[in-house]
């Protein structure tokens, strides 16, 4: 059984999987770059794949010519999710497509679709959460910065939508479970891997203010004759609360 | 009323608004535009809940709480003693773009007392809206209140900053409006109200000719009304908001439970505020809005009131037994929709799926379809999932014995779901 290693990112996935079709490989494995573990004792040849944009933009067309784009942002999400054996998944997921065409997204009682399915709702959610739970800092010169720590890995989902808000500053949402970063230069935003925080950001002068009226604000804002904790944690899990200025006592 | 500090008048402020209960950022959808600050989603985005379950989306505040109009119901009238307090329109600009870039918040939602007069309080909140769009170039998104009784022409100007706009009708019946808002004749909100409707069909008409026409409030008008504080039946209220969404074609209409705040003889001195009654409301509006139910069938003069111990559609089902059970792969989409435990969302999912494959209940169970109150009513491949036979009074015992929440816990559950298909399950 041959192991294929990509780099990591979903592109670098289409092409393994790409690759595997080439060849007519039934039983492939994949292992990320740098996920060591995976490679297990009785794992046949380990066989790199190199990340090439038209050869995965090339399954893209193929896969959603004969399925659909639905099926295809399914499989975006699902990889995202960077759950344990989620590329075994997707790779039956998406041979399986490719076989039975747009009859695919009506198999949603059935395997793989329902595994698949259900984990790219689980990280549509957290994307769509984070939309509302990201908040910047600002630090100096205006540069806003934000951390999150999201179970998948989302950053590629609210990204493009931050672009669109807050187009008139260079911002960075920070992953720190991922140590990556989207960053924003007033273009265009990139990925970067491996950012390593040296040392906390310094304030811009007016920050503290901004966030205290907020949290007066948000105290306030509660209707003590509903009081129902219950009903907001379920809405904001404690894990989120880490990073939402609201929540931070001063 | 604006020498206390910010930070208290802040306070002040966000506990006069508060009551509103219109909380959505949805129904708009504009992009972003280079080197300005904003965008709007179709779905709305909540950004925190407070204490009390209820979600932060729109910085929700009272330009002030000053008010020369004496409603019994409201915190802010005349005749009660609270300390006032204003924000200049500098003031609520700064604060909307320093929350809104900070994503604190997805845009705001202005509303005021009424000072001097309605033309002149109107004004007021136009210009803090403009000012946001033309001299700051915030594209994010605005609420605004309309004033009682303002011109026209206010009107129509509010509608070209503004995303959202609303005016409450609070009580449902124009005696209570008479008795409990004096100042407030029903015509002064309802004429505003179908204007708001003209302009809608206006610009829309307008926009299918040229791409360029001026927009008019794109994610079109709410209202709000308060319950208990009067003694309408909620037949009342749900054939007064069927009317509302057929006739004005509001977007949303809100429900507040009245919470005592005053100690005037016209109000009920209610213990606790009515909030499973609350709730019941929000569940048969969704059922007008997107079950395709009329109030007519949920309500009648035998039952004027909805039954606290189900929800309206398990109600309407348990009146209506000879209709079931349904065969899960062969009834229509409209059909489904009616089975109680079924939402839109299981509804289409079903649809789908069986378009490729024959569903028992364990494919039922797979596609995330809650079958704790659809199985009585419910057959998949000839079966009857209930396992017991459908009879009145012990399917009523069976649905009512599993161990229920608690009724206070029953608050609607808005946003916590796919946003993709948010506006079909009417989280608007």
């Amino acid at each position: 059984m041959t192991v294929y290693r990509f780099d990591g990112s979903f592109e670098g996935f289409l092409c393994a999987v790409d690759y595997c079709l080439d060849i007519g490989d039934t039983q492939p494995e994949f292992i990320r770059d740098g996920d060591v573990q995976a490679v297990g004792l009785f794992a046949g040849e380990v066989r790199e794949v190199a990340t090439l944009r038209e050869c995965a933009l090339t399954l893209r067309k193929r896969f959603v010519e004969a399925a659909s784009q639905e099926a295809f942002a399914t499989a975006r999400y699902a990889f995202h999710s960077h759950k344990t054996g989620i590329e075994l998944l997707l790779w039956r997921y998406l041979t399986l497509g490719l076989q039975v065409g747009r009859r695919l997204c009506l198999m949603l009682a059935e395997e793989p679709v329902h595994s698949v399915n259900r984990i790219a709702r689980q990280v549509s959610h957290e994307a769509h959460k984070y939309k509302g739970f990201v908040r910047f800092r600002e630090v100096e010169a205006g540069f806003l910065y934000a951390q999150i720590e999201p179970e998948a890995d989302i950053l590629p989902f609210i990204a493009p939508h931050f672009v669109g808000r807050v187009g008139d500053r260079p911002w960075m949402i920070h992953d720190l479970r991922r140590n990556q970063a989207a960053l924003y230069d007033l273009t265009s935003w990139r990925l970067i891997r491996d950012v390593e925080l040296s040392a906390e950001p310094a304030l811009s002068a007016t920050e503290h203010d901004y966030a205290a009226l907020w949290q007066r604000y948000f105290q306030r804002h509660a209707i003590a004759e509903r009081h129902n904790p219950k009903l907001q944690q379920q809405h904001v899990p404690l894990r989120y609360r880490k990073h939402l200025t609201e929540f931070i006592i001063p | 009323m604006i020498t206390l500090p910010l930070e208290q008048r802040l306070e002040i402020l966000a506990d006069s608004a508060k009551y509103d209960v219109s909380c959505s950022s949805s129904g708009s959808s504009r992009a972003g535009k280079a080197g300005a600050l904003g965008n709007t989603t179709s779905s709305g985005i909540c950004h925190t809940w407070t204490a009390d379950g209820r979600c932060i989306s729109l910085l929700k505040i009272l330009l002030t709480n000053a008010c020369i109009f004496d409603c019994a119901y409201c915190l802010n009238r005349r005749s009660n003693d609270i300390t006032r307090a204003a924000m200049t329109p500098d003031e609520v600009v700064d604060l909307t773009m320093n929350f809104y870039r900070r994503n604190y918040i997805e845009g705001l939602f202005l509303s005021t007392g009424v000072i001097r007069t309605a033309d002149y309080t109107m004004e007021q909140l136009i210009a803090v809206a403009q000012r946001l769009r033309e001299v700051e170039r915030f594209n994010g998104y605005i609420h605004l209140k309309l004033v009682p009784g303002a011109d026209p022409l206010l009107i129509a100007q509010a509608g070209r900053y503004a995303d959202r706009v609303s005016i409450n009708i609070e009580l449902p019946s124009r005696q209570s409006l008479a008795l409990l808002a004096p100042d407030k004749p029903r015509e002064s909100v309802i004429n505003p109200m179908r204007q708001v409707s003209d302009l809608l069909a206006e610009a829309r008409e307008a926009r299918t000719q040229s791409r360029r026409a001026p927009r008019f409030a794109p994610a079109g008008q709410s209202t709000q009304l308060i319950v208990g504080a009067t003694p309408e039946s909620d037949r009342d209220i749900i054939t007064l908001t069927e009317g509302l969404y057929h006739k004005l074609e509001l977007k949303r209409v809100y429900y507040s439970a009245y919470i005592p705040g005053s100690v005037d003889s016209r109000l009920p001195a209610l213990p606790t505020p009515p909030l499973l009654r609350e709730h019941r409301l929000y569940q048969a509006d969704w059922l007008l809005r997107f079950y395709g139910f009329a109030a007519s069938e949920l309500l009648d003069a035998a039952h004027p009131n909805l039954d606290m111990r189900f929800d309206p559609k398990s109600d309407w089902a348990l009146r209506h037994l000879e209709l079931f059970p349904v065969e899960v792969n062969r009834v229509d989409y409209e059909v489904l929709l009616r089975v109680p435990g079924i939402g839109v969302r299981s509804a289409q999912r079903i649809v789908q799926a069986r378009r490729g494959t024959r569903l028992g209940e364990a494919e039922l169970k797979k596609l995330g379809v809650v079958l704790k109150r659809a199985k009585y009513f419910l057959t998949a491949g000839g079966r009857y999932l209930g396992g017991i036979r459908l009879d009145g009074p012990r399917l009523m015992e069976r649905m009512l014995a599993p161990a229920r929440r608690p009724a206070h816990l029953d608050q609607l559950e808005l946003f916590a779901t796919m946003p993709d298909a948010s506006a079909l399950t009417g989280e608007l």
